[in-house]
């Protein structure tokens, strides 16, 4: 059984390095070309400049260009134009123009911090919105490379599928063992140990989210030692008994992997409520900042 | 549309998305609201400020101060959305920082200076490698798109940008983006030199190899005491103007050898003074043949026009016609001219007698104001005062004495000649004549030195010939008395003035010239000149009733002060400013009693031995012949140097009006004065000539590109000092480069500075190159003039 587990454990670990390693040159490629196309944005402002043309509007054109991009994806998202697949990519592609924003945003603003009220609270509407979306970049990324979310199970029907987990345990805690009956001896208690270990470490666990620190972190520390409760068992009961503990091992691992995705998932939907609301105020605040520079412009455009 | 902003609650179960975009919606509308409500709170538009100001502006608090369509209202901002000319705002920047015209254009130079020097660049060009960064730049952003929209000064100087910017920071990259010459650093490939920094030639005449090698041996040979320099800081520093390298003043430098060409000392031919007002030697036979009226004149002249004279007499329509006209002549024979130059050259001899009269009757800035040179303006008094030299007016009147004794008369209507009436008057009195008598202590007052005088000696003269005037030899009129100068009674009238103040002026000495003078007719007081009659109370009230004798008598009151009546007669002068008075009704007959030359009377002076021309030899008037001459003072003498600065506008080369004559009558080589023989004259393309009277400064510094500071520099010379930079060429056309009116044609005494000399210094990682280290951008300046301050008053 331990054997067993530990090959399962050791073959995901497998997979799960051979995906990272090509997501990690994934990346890497990414931020060379994000670098790249930040240096070259840099580049061309300084010969804007050298033009003598004011780069603030270079960057700046720039800057709102890559920012109603990125709104067109949120707009495309909300009303249904894109299809999941589509949704995808351009979620990649809206980190992607992200991060450059964030090296036109360093351009415009000159690598300085603002001087005024009205700068200040647009320099910290796009730190805010930057800030979310690193947050939600991340969390992508870290449900990426700990591959224990299925793609395929939605946030929301993770309640019913737990519930449905539940009711196979106590399912799989109640049947009677029928070795008894087939050789007359004095009935061993196994099927009281598993309820034991049922009632005492896992009916608790199925009742719904746990070790929600743990997840958010992806710790795996609570799942093992609910494996180590069952492989503790398992030398000590028949092979009916540990086809049922082998069951309930499986259970667990998709209840805590369950958890896990509804952890993040969760966390996925609400830093969308500080990014999205955010940007709104950005968008206004923006909209101002143009009228009052070209209303300012002297000439220097 | 609005449902995907605000979506509506339905009873179906709402997706997570839908509390979101509420949310989004509610922060966006705080945002907008919290926005509004600072800008409304805070004061004036200083919330949409996107930065602090540059400290030099930091005073500035209305936004409309510099944004021309900013206004003062709260919302008066949005004005600034609609499209206008983006020079307006850069206008605001002028009312402070005081600029040329030519602002707007790049460098604030001039469109004509841009593009000579562009043509001149592209040459270069040709031959300069451009740098890659270069080319990207110029062909992604080509910089001409923005010149051709035109320069505001927010272009280059960015504002908001917090206290400590350097507003007027630009980098090698942006001048490099419009210039047509684009290369990579000084180091680098930057264009050589072109003959820097001989942009044009020196103001000052001063020949550095032949004062080296010959003047100052010859005059160290010639007087040890006389101190001749010995470093180049004897006359070069730059102590208060660091750009330019100033020369030491002409009192502590040129002085000592200088000094006597100016006052004429050293002159060995030619009059040391200079002609300004003279009785022009006519042909007074020819006129007299053709029935020329011109009254008295003396025969004896042969004095010309001086070119004072001509922009005096110009100074009318009708001064200008004569002039033209007797300008071709020969005046002194006239026996080829047309009835018409015989007819200009009467009317110049009138001209010429009312001109006298006039600066005798009125004061010069009243005569002179409307000279016809300058700006065309009415000259100021002071002006006047240093064209004429502050000419003393007894100079003038002496003068007239001798040569024009009735001209009072003929010319306010007393007896006139109607014929060519030689005086034969000797207007050479210095050489053996000197104050009378009763006036010994005229000698104290140059002016009194100045008069007519004469002694019964001179008429013992009069048929040998004078050292200065040729033609016949005149007593003058004896004085009898006189005030300030002033003739108030020449002898003949003695009788009558003792007869009517027997306490006269005159005493014994005067009675026994007046008996030496015997043979000679009395006249009457109301035919003298009108200074000659001041102070004469004659019996006759008919004579007395004269004006010009009853202003003559005035005159003559101790403090001059004009009489009511003169100041009456001042005033409707100056109404009929330029138009002397006509002489009344000449008769065609000539009235020989009233000019006959055998009524002077001969008075007796004081023998001299010097001339009026030594006698001036610090500078002044003087008298000699037919002729007032002024001698130079000194350096910056006034009266050449306002005539110079006056004319020189109005004088191009090879013009003959009267202004150029003046102009080369006192810039050709042989000048009193001889201010063009160190200060050179520059031909101003369609703006006349200049004597380059200023010395090189930042004002004649401004419209060029380079600049250069020697300070900093010192510290670094080698062992040959100034020599490291400024070699000594010898054997160039130094002087001859100013035989021509071109400044920029040139043949310095010194080679031209060589790029590789400042590499030596300015490259990279050593001393600092940039563009600004060597070029100004602002090249015709930048000023901020004091402020507008009202005086306080209660």
């Amino acid at each position: 059984m331990k054997l067993l587990a530990r090959r399962a454990a050791n073959g995901s670990m497998g997979a799960g390095t051979s995906s990272s390693m090509r997501g990690v040159s994934g990346q890497t490629i990414t931020a060379i070309l994000i670098v790249a196309i930040s240096g070259g944005l840099f580049w061309l402002v300084q010969i804007y400049t050298s033009a003598l043309r004011d780069p603030r509007y270079l960057d700046g054109w720039l800057l709102a260009g890559g920012m109603s991009l990125q709104l067109f994806f949120h707009v495309a998202t909300k009303t249904g134009r894109l299809s999941p697949k589509s949704i995808m990519r351009w979620r990649t592609f809206h980190i992607f123009v992200g991060y450059l924003l964030v090296a036109a945003f360093l351009s415009h603003s000159n690598f300085a911090l603002p001087n005024s009220a009205f700068d200040w609270a647009l320099w910290t509407g796009f730190v805010l919105v930057t800030l979310s979306g690193l947050f939600g970049t991340y969390l992508a990324w870290s449900l990426k490379t700990k591959g224990r979310v299925d793609d395929r199970i939605g946030y929301d029907r993770i309640p019913l599928r737990v519930a449905e987990l539940a009711q196979d345990m106590k399912a799989i805690v109640a049947m009677p063992d029928p070795s008894p009956d087939a050789i007359a001896l004095p009935p061993a208690p196994y099927d009281a140990w598993i309820i034991d270990l049922y009632t005492n470490h896992l009916q608790d666990f199925f009742e719904g989210l746990r070790n929600f620190s743990s997840h958010l972190v992806a710790s795996q520390r609570p799942l093992k030692r609910l494996i180590d409760e069952i492989n503790h068992l398992a030398p000590y009961v028949d092979a009916q008994g540990q086809e049922k503990l082998s069951r309930i091992w499986n259970l667990v691992a998709e209840k805590d992997a369950l958890d896990f995705a509804r952890v993040h998932f969760g966390l996925t939907r609400a830093w969308l409520f500080v990014h999205v609301p955010v940007t709104y105020g950005l968008l206004v605040l923006s909209v101002l900042h143009v009228l009052v520079v070209y209303s300012y412009a002297s000439g220097a455009m | 549309m609005w449902r995907f902003f605000w979506p509506q609650e339905s009873d179906s179960p709402k997706p997570p998305s839908f509390r979101r975009d509420r949310l989004a919606l509610l922060v966006a509308l705080v945002t907008a609201a919290s926005t509004l409500t600072a800008f409304f709170l805070s004061k004036s538009t200083q919330f949409l400020m996107p930065g602090p100001l540059t400290s030099a502006h930091a005073s500035i608090e209305n936004c409309s101060s510099c944004h021309s369509k900013s206004g003062d209202g709260k919302l008066s901002w949005i004005h600034g959305l609609v499209a206008g000319n983006p020079i307006d705002d850069s206008k605001a920047c002028i009312t402070c920082h005081k600029m040329p015209a030519t602002a707007f254009f790049p460098h604030g130079a001039s469109a004509e200076v841009l593009l000579a020097s562009t043509k001149r660049l592209t040459k270069v060009a040709a031959s300069t490698p451009e740098p890659l960064s270069a080319r990207a730049q110029n062909g992604a952003f080509p910089a001409h798109d923005v010149v051709s929209r035109g320069l505001t000064c927010a272009t280059c100087h960015q504002e908001h940008k917090g206290a400590n910017f350097k507003l007027g920071k630009i980098s090698n990259e942006q001048c490099r983006s419009c210039h047509v010459v684009k290369f990579d650093s000084f180091d680098g490939h930057h264009p050589q030199f072109e003959n820097y920094p001989f942009d044009r030639r020196t103001r000052i005449i001063y020949d550095h190899a032949s004062h080296f090698e010959k003047h100052f041996p010859e005059v160290a040979k010639k007087d040890a005491a006389k101190r001749i320099p010995d470093t180049c800081s004897t006359c070069h520093d730059s102590p208060k103007d660091r750009r330019v390298m100033a020369v030491a003043p002409f009192e502590k430098t040129c002085t000592g050898c200088h000094l006597d060409q100016i006052t004429g000392k050293e002159r060995a031919t030619g009059p040391k003074g200079i002609a300004f007002l003279a009785l022009p030697g006519l042909d007074l036979q020819t006129l007299k043949n053709k029935n020329a009226a011109i009254g008295e004149w003396p025969e004896a002249s042969e004095a010309g026009l001086t070119p004072f004279m001509k922009v005096m007499i110009s100074r009318t329509e009708k001064g200008r016609a004569l002039i033209k006209t007797v300008d071709k002549l020969n005046l002194q024979d006239l026996s080829n001219a047309s009835d018409d130059q015989i007819t200009a050259v009467k009317d110049l001899t009138w001209e010429i007698k009312r001109l006298l009269y006039a600066l005798i009757s009125g004061k010069a800035s009243d005569v002179l104001g409307d000279l016809n040179i300058g700006s065309g303006g009415k000259l100021s008094a002071s002006l006047v005062a240093d064209l004429t030299a502050s000419i003393p007016r007894d100079v003038v009147v002496g003068a007239q004495q001798q040569w024009l004794p009735n001209l009072a008369s003929e010319i306010t209507g007393g007896a006139m000649t109607a014929d060519p009436q030689p005086v034969a008057n000797d207007p050479e009195p210095s050489n053996s004549n000197a104050a009378t008598t009763e006036e010994p202590a005229a000698a104290d007052t140059p002016a009194a030195s100045d008069e007519p005088q004469s002694s019964a000696e001179t008429d013992e003269k009069k048929e040998a010939p004078s050292e200065n005037a040729s033609g016949t030899k005149y007593d003058p009129p004896a004085c009898l008395m006189r005030v300030l100068g002033q003739c108030l009674m020449p002898s003949g009238q003695e009788n009558k003035a003792e007869g009517a103040n027997p306490e006269g002026a005159a005493g014994k000495d005067d009675s026994a010239n007046a008996t030496s003078n015997g043979g000679n007719e009395k006249r009457a007081a109301g035919s003298l000149p009108e200074p000659m009659r001041a102070g004469l109370r004659d019996a006759r009230p008919a004579e007395t009733a004269q004006v010009a004798g009853e202003k003559a008598t005035s005159q003559s009151d101790e403090l001059l002060r004009p009489t009511e009546e003169e100041l009456r007669e001042m005033k409707a002068r100056s109404n009929d400013r330029g138009r002397a008075p006509e002489p009344r009704a000449i008769p065609s007959q000539p009235d020989t009693a009233s000019t006959s030359p055998a009524k002077t009377a001969p008075v007796i002076g004081i023998e001299s031995n010097i001339d009026p021309e030594s006698w001036a030899e610090y500078g002044g008037w003087y008298r000699q012949d037919y002729a007032i001459f002024y001698r130079p003072a000194g350096h910056k003498d006034k009266f050449i140097y306002s005539w110079l600065f006056l004319t020189g506008p109005q004088a191009p080369k090879g013009d003959r009006s009267p202004a150029a004559a003046v102009f080369d009558f006192l810039t050709s080589k042989d000048a009193q004065g001889s201010c063009t023989k160190c200060h050179s004259v520059d031909d101003i393309q369609g703006k006349g000539r200049i004597v380059n009277f200023s010395p090189s400064s930042a004002e004649t510094k401004l419209g060029r590109f380079t600049t250069f500071i020697h300070e900093p520099h010192l510290g670094v010379m080698q062992n040959r000092g100034c020599l490291t930079c400024h070699s000594l060429e010898k054997n160039r056309p130094y002087l001859k480069s100013y035989e021509q009116g071109n400044p920029h044609n040139f043949a310095s005494n010194f080679g031209a500075v060589n790029k590789d000399l400042c590499q030596s210094c300015h490259a990279t990682k050593k001393v600092r190159q940039d563009c600004l280290t060597c070029h100004k951008y602002h090249v015709n300046g930048v000023i901020t003039p004091i402020m507008q301050t009202k005086i306080p008053m209660q």
